[in-house]
């Protein structure tokens, strides 16, 4: 059986990014430089050599090759990655479930705030994240 | 399956290697460079109390860390651990911490409504509708040429080192929606080609607020605002930004004639 990997995308460059602490220790980290995704996005050479330059200082190896194709050909026993809002990754976690066992894994919370805080207007946000944004780690460790 | 090179002997080298990998990509270098090494030094020199009082000015105190938080190099966890370590009282801070608020917010109600990243949350609240908005951005917004002296100056700043100020985004996104009459998914889709810290949440809900279909008016600004917060900075004469030299007033009149001012 395969080792695990952690594939790192473009919206978690840091080592201190809790998919570090979940994924067991000697995990390989990868993040996949995909041509057809970036051309997708439509990115700008500006975006492209800030998140290169990004990826040069972290301990992971960039991968050359499409995302899906890079990591079927991997074929890891567990796939651990950062949660994204972003509809292109979104789809492509959706695509890994089948290839592997994967484990989504949010970043750390700025505020702690209920589950139905009315999410229309930042006001009625801010009263309810206000109790925990001036605490360190959102209060999290309280 | 093809590992590619991470040392580069500088900068120059860097950008050769991926104008070999990415021939495809538009544009330049940026001035500003990625990595958590710059974030930290950033970091370093943030005044959040500074911050709370010159914020909106074109040469205020801001942070430019968003680059970093967005592609995640910083947690918004550790910009607030962080600041809290400088800072004693929290009335001090409110301004700073509420503009981490505003990215988690943001982050938040695209989490529970994905719908809201392209689509209208709300009707405009203009007089016009949705339809009466282009779906094209016309080649002299693009190229930073529409004779508009501020305008022009903010946009060719975002072309060159994708990175503006919050409020010279906010002047960009009401001028193509209200003056320009163009649909924000237009801007908004322009927007994360250039900003390097182009965030689809921050970014999509920010030009929903602007054109009013995530709030509940549009945001629009005169010359003499864009001279208060930028008069050092861009030209700002009326005779070189002819379209915004007016009143409150008379921009609503001209801008929204179906409606009557709510001034």
């Amino acid at each position: 059986m395969n080792p695990p990997l952690i594939w790192l995308h473009e919206e978690a460059l840091r080592t201190t990014h809790p998919v570090f602490l979940s994924a067991p220790a000697g995990s390989r980290s990868i993040f996949i430089w995909d041509d057809g995704y970036f051309q997708k996005l439509d990115y700008s050479f500006k975006r492209l050599v800030f998140i290169y330059e990004s990826l040069c200082e972290l301990p992971v190896d960039i991968v050359h090759g499409d995302i899906i194709s890079v990591i079927k050909e991997i074929a890891p026993s567990q796939l651990y990655v950062p949660a994204s809002n972003k509809p292109h990754l979104l789809s492509m976690m959706n695509n890994l479930k089948s290839i592997a066992n994967l484990h989504i894994i949010q970043d750390d919370d700025f505020v702690t705030i209920p589950t139905t805080t009315d999410l229309r207007r930042f006001f009625k946000y801010w009263t309810a994240a206000e109790k925990t944004a001036f605490r360190k780690n959102g209060d999290r460790d309280a | 399956m093809q590992e590619l090179q991470k040392k580069f002997e500088n900068r120059d080298a860097l950008v050769a290697h991926l104008k070999a990998l990415a021939p495809w990509a538009e544009g330049e270098r940026s001035y500003i460079q990625g990595g958590r090494q710059k974030a930290e030094m950033k970091l370093a020199n943030i005044d959040p109390v500074g911050y709370a009082e010159t914020r909106n000015f074109g040469d205020g105190k801001i942070t430019r860390l968003s680059p970093y938080i967005h592609h995640g190099i910083l947690s918004l966890n550790e910009v607030r651990n962080d600041t809290l370590t400088k800072c004693g009282h929290p009335a001090e801070i409110t301004k700073f911490m509420q503009e981490l608020g505003w990215r988690d917010f943001w982050q938040r109600a695209l989490h529970a409504h994905p719908d809201w990243a392209w689509t209208d949350i709300e009707a405009y609240k203009t007089g016009f509708t949705a339809d009466d908005y282009a779906d094209q951005l016309p080649h002299d917004l693009v190229e930073g040429k529409t004779g508009v002296g501020c305008i022009d100056a903010f946009i060719k700043e975002l072309l060159h080192t994708g990175y503006i100020h919050n409020h010279a985004r906010m002047y960009i996104a009401s001028y193509v929606v209200h003056f320009r009459r163009i649909k924000w998914q237009v801007g908004a889709r322009w927007f994360l080609k250039h900003l390097l810290d182009g965030d689809l949440a921050s970014n999509n809900l920010s030009w929903q607020w602007v054109a009013s279909t995530f709030s509940h008016k549009p945001y629009i600004f005169n010359l003499e605002n864009v001279h208060k917060y930028f008069g050092k900075l861009v030209d700002t004469s009326p005779s070189a930004n002819h379209p915004l030299d007016a009143t409150y007033e008379e921009l609503h009149s001209r801008l929204f004639p179906n409606i009557r001012s709510q001034l």
